[in-house]
Formats: C-alpha cells, sequence, structure tokens
C-alpha cells in the first residue's frame, strides 16, 4: 500500500511540474520544442551524408544515407544487402578529416549473415580508397595515419546477434538506453528486421501492432540521437494488375515505416538499385557492383545516366 | 441581434441561423488551397477550415508531398501558420523551399529570399512518435491557442499530421478496446480544435489489404471521423496522381481528378 502512495506521490509531482510550462507564455512559439522550417533548413544543409561507396548510388540518395532518417533497403535475396549494410557501417566511422562522419556503428544481425572476414575486407577496401584519394593528407597529420587501421573500423562496430522476435524487440528497447551511453554511434543497421515476424507469428494483426510500434521507436531514435537507420528487408513477388511485382516483405502495412525506400535487383547481370519512396528527391535508379573492396560504382562508364524505371 | 443570443463563457453564440452561416460561405475566407489543382478543383477550392480532411493512399502515392504542398501553398499566401507533426521524420524543408521556388514570382510581390524565410518562419514541424505524445501536443496547442499565442503574428490555420495512422496502429486491434477508444479521443480532439478556432485539419492514412483490394486503414470506426476522405494513387513510374473522392459533406463521392507532383 505504501508503495502505490508513493508512487501516486511522485506521478503528481512530475505532473505538476509538466503542468507550469503549460499555463506560460510561450513568446518563441506556439509549441515548446518545435522547431519552424526556416531553422530546419539551417541544420538540413550542414548535415553529413553517410557514403555508400558507390558515387551513382549516393547520386540518387542525395549524398548518400541521411542522418535523422529511417532509410529501408529490399532486395532479393543475394543481391547484396548485407553487402551495403557493411558498407555503410564501415563508411560511417570514416574520419571527418577525409569527408566522413568519424562515428560508430550499431549493427544488429538477425540472419547471421555478418561475416567478420569480409568486414575486414571491405575496411582494408575503403582504407586504400582514402589512402589514394587524399595523398598527401596523411602525412601532416600522423595520428590520423595511425588511425586508419582495419583493426579500428572493426572495433567500431558494435554487433548484436538476436534469434528470435523477442529479441529483437528487447534489443530496440534496450538501444535507447545503449544510444544514451555512446553518443558517437551515427547508424543502426538491422539485417533484417522482418526475418524473425515471417515465420512463427500466427497473430497477423498482433504482429501489425509490434512492427508499427517498432518502427515508431526507431524512428525516434533516429531523430532524437541525430542518426541514421537503415533497415534491410526480404523482397516477395505480388501479383497485381496481372504482373508479377517485387514488393517487400510484410506489406502495405509495414510499407509506411520507413522515410526513404531504396530497392536492390537484378538487372541481367548487373545489380541495380532504384529509389522507391522519399520525401525530397524523385524516383531514379542505378546501376551499382559489388567488389572485393566492397560495394562500388559498375564497371562500364557509360551507365552513368540515372533514368526513371 | 447578436447580442441577443445566449453566449457560452468563452463568448461564441450559441446558435447561428442559416442566413450567417452563407454569409460566412459566401465570402469564402474559409478555403485553403492546397497548391495542386487537381486537388483543389475536386474539393471546390481547397481544404475547409473547420473540417477534417483525411488523405488515404498506398505507400509513396503522393500523400506527403500534397502536406508540404498545402503547408508551403497555405503559409505563402499569408492565410496563416502551420503546424506540421511529422511520424516519419519525412518533413523536408528542402523541399518546401523547392516548391516554393516554383511559385510564380508575379503571385507575390517580394524578393524570393524573403518569401523563403518569411514562410519558412510560419511553418512549424514538430516530431511526434507515439499516440500519448500527440495526446500532449494537443493539449498545448489548445492551451497555446486559448491563450491567443500567436507564432510571430500570425495564427495557425492549418494543422497536418502525416501520418496519424502510423501512430494508431500499435494500438488499434486486438482484444481490448482502448485502442479504438483513443482513436476517438484524438477524433474528437481534432474536431473540436478545427471547431472552435477555426482550423482545417488533414490528416493522411494508409491502406491495407483488404478482401481483393486494399482499403484503409484504422477500419471502421474512423471512416466516420473526417468530413471529408480523398484517396490517392499514383501511376506506377510517373508523377501523375488520381485523387478520388471517398466521402465528403458536399460534393459527390466517386469524382477524380488527376493532378501531378512536379519533382
Amino acid at each position: 500500500m505504501k508503495n502505490e502512495i508513493q508512487e501516486s506521490v511522485g506521478i503528481l509531482k512530475a505532473d505538476k511540474g509538466a503542468n507550469k510550462f503549460k499555463g506560460a507564455e510561450e513568446p518563441s512559439g506556439v509549441l515548446k520544442g518545435a522547431q519552424n522550417a526556416w531553422d530546419m533548413l539551417s541544420e538540413e544543409q550542414l548535415q553529413k551524408h553517410i557514403s555508400t561507396g558507390s558515387s551513382d548510388l549516393n547520386g540518387i540518395l542525395g549524398g548518400g544515407i541521411h542522418c535523422k532518417e529511417v532509410t529501408e533497403i529490399g532486395g532479393v535475396p543475394g543481391v547484396g544487402k548485407t553487402q551495403l549494410g557493411i558498407q555503410l557501417a564501415i563508411n560511417v566511422q570514416i574520419p571527418m578529416d577525409y569527408g566522413g562522419l568519424g562515428g560508430k556503428a550499431v549493427y544488429i544481425d538477425t540472419e547471421g549473415s555478418f561475416m567478420v572476414e569480409r568486414v575486414y575486407q571491405i575496411a582494408e577496401g575503403c582504407i586504400s580508397d582514402i589512402m589514394e584519394y587524399f595523398p598527401y593528407h596523411h602525412d601532416k597529420s600522423s595520428s590520423g595515419q595511425g588511425n586508419l587501421q582495419p583493426e579500428r573500423f572493426l572495433a567500431g562496430i558494435y554487433y548484436f546477434r538476436i534469434c528470435s522476435y523477442t529479441e529483437q524487440i528487447a534489443v530496440i528497447n534496450y538501444l535507447e538506453k545503449f544510444l544514451g551511453e555512446h553518443k558517437d554511434v551515427r547508424i543502426v543497421i538491422i539485417d533484417s528486421v522482418t526475418f524473425h515476424f515471417r515465420q512463427d507469428f500466427d497473430d497477423l494483426a498482433l504482429r501489425t501492432r509490434v512492427l508499427s510500434g517498432l518502427s515508431l521507436k526507431l524512428m525516434k531514435l533516429s531523430k532524437t540521437y541525430n542518426l541514421a537507420v537503415v533497415l534491410l528487408n526480404q523482397v516477395t513477388t505480388k501479383f497485381t494488375e496481372g504482373s508479377f511485382q517485387l514488393t517487400l516483405a510484410l506489406g502495405d502495412s509495414w510499407s509506411h515505416s520507413c522515410t526513404n525506400r531504396l530497392i536492390l535487383y537484378w538487372k541481367g547481370n548487373e545489380r541495380c538499385a532504384y529509389l522507391d519512396k522519399s520525401p525530397s528527391l524523385p524516383v531514379a535508379s542505378t546501376p551499382y557492383a559489388v567488389t572485393s573492396k566492397g560495394v562500388r560504382d559498375a564497371a562500364t562508364p557509360n551507365c552513368k545516366r540515372v533514368r526513371i524505371m | 441581434m447578436d447580442q441577443d443570443r445566449p453566449r457560452v463563457e468563452t463568448g461564441r453564440v450559441l446558435w447561428s441561423d442559416g442566413m450567417d452561416l452563407l454569409q460566412d460561405a459566401a465570402e469564402r475566407k474559409h478555403l485553403l488551397p492546397t497548391g495542386l489543382e487537381g486537388i483543389d478543383t475536386l474539393l471546390g477550392g481547397g481544404l475547409r477550415k473547420g473540417q477534417l480532411t483525411e488523405l488515404t493512399g498506398q505507400s509513396s502515392s503522393g500523400k506527403t508531398q500534397a502536406c508540404l504542398y498545402s503547408a508551403a501553398h497555405v503559409a505563402a499566401r499569408h492565410m496563416g501558420a502551420v503546424l506540421y507533426l511529422d511520424t516519419s521524420n519525412s518533413f523536408s524543408p528542402s523541399r518546401i523551399a523547392r516548391i516554393l521556388d516554383e511559385l510564380p514570382i508575379s503571385f507575390i510581390k517580394e524578393p524570393k529570399d524573403v518569401r523563403l524565410k518569411r514562410v519558412m518562419s510560419s511553418i512549424i514541424c514538430e516530431s511526434v512518435f507515439d499516440i500519448f505524445a500527440l495526446f500532449e501536443v494537443l493539449n498545448q496547442l489548445e492551451v497555446s491557442l486559448n491563450n491567443k499565442v500567436n507564432n510571430g503574428g500570425k495564427k495557425i490555420c492549418l494543422l497536418i499530421i502525416d501520418s496519424i495512422s502510423s501512430l494508431l496502429a500499435p494500438i488499434i486491434g486486438g482484444k481490448y478496446s482502448q485502442g479504438r477508444s483513443m482513436m476517438i479521443s484524438v477524433a474528437m480532439i481534432l474536431k473540436k480544435l478545427a471547431d472552435k478556432h477555426n482550423l482545417s485539419v488533414l490528416v493522411t492514412n494508409h491502406m491495407v489489404a483488404g478482401n481483393g483490394a486494399p482499403k484503409p486503414a484504422l477500419g471502421e470506426s474512423w471512416k466516420a471521423v473526417p468530413h471529408i476522405r480523398l484517396m490517392i494513387s499514383r501511376d506506377r513510374g510517373s508523377n501523375i496522381c488520381t485523387a478520388t473522392i471517398l466521402k465528403h459533406t458536399l460534393l459527390a463521392s466517386g469524382r477524380h481528378m488527376k493532378f501531378a507532383v512536379p519533382g
């Protein structure tokens, strides 16, 4: 009984504190904590984007993956979603001196597709590209050269392996505390977000509710901690308008849970990416390639044009 | 004649007669154009003040673009401030700036950069990520509207919630009806705000799979809530969208119109 009284007193105190703000005159604006679009525009222009490794792909994404937004990347198995995820986890760590964000990455692996040897290889590829691009820079800053080791890049990825949907829900709930303690994380990658929800879930309505809740939490994390959230998703075929079309798994109820959507697909022997949803960019597609160094531009130079699908 | 009528505490008359309402309507100050020609024509001029309009459509059909266009056009035409509640981090200031760029210069007589700053300062954006945060924001909004707090001298005339269905999706469905009752609470608060302070409220909804064709989310109880329901769809791979009236207090349902969303 005593605990309940204490709890009630705590709630009343908290509410009284909040009420002080409610009645007060707000000279700066209608809502406490809201921003106007002019301030947001200046902030947006200062934002750095996370490079994907391929300049064509960066082009259709408006410079790269945006922070403060949730980007969903969907594709058939084997097209290279995990490769792109790993590339982003490495590229976010490129130091600011070399044009990157200098942040860390959180990688949440649901399928076990994270191969450390490949990550090492991609880190080496990234470093060799930086050295090539900035040949004189690293001479000046000796500490900078020391930082460009593949081991440092590997150490900058916080890896979570989860094996069930309850663990997935738990880790996303835990992320808020984790990100509060590790403020240098600038990207959270979940590979793949819908894997554990496709089988084993009998109650589809419950699945929709849980996933909607998850996506709102991720949106909030990305906004609060100014990081990019990248969700990798499987693709299935849907029969509409008389033909089979590729759509993301979990369909319509999940489709509004991201800010941007990129779909990776095969065109003959080439990998292509198609920007399906974005609040500020037009739909566009471009080819790209996955090499031993990681994700790069497509090999043939005449594929530079960006065409509407 | 107004003085004879009984008033409530706030000073508003309890009832008005048809002639007053007709005079109000004739002055036509109660329509907020969205800036997208097809939608404006379909709605007979624009979004109506005092009413709740819903835009529903499948993913990437143009709902957020329609919201951004409405915000930009209403702010640009000096009609008042706009409050944009965003649930998916889709509010893009650079997109608003590009939309304003497209406006004809003769339309508003001021230099572009002055106009840009003025308009952008009238659009307030707040992110909400759960239903309780939405209740809190609406409560604060009501308090500040009651106290007649203005944003730089301009009263809020348009409230956009993009999208309200993502806030309601985690709570509706299932055995317990708290979710549905919260949805109806939000609906009542929004309609009360719209009516009392003469705002236009624009919300977006997504679609879910139904028997055969996709249908708007939020179920049967929500169908009665908005005054006006529009469905948008986009032709695959193009910029041309089609808007269809699902429900309207004045116009016939089923009418549709195509409009283009410039890249």
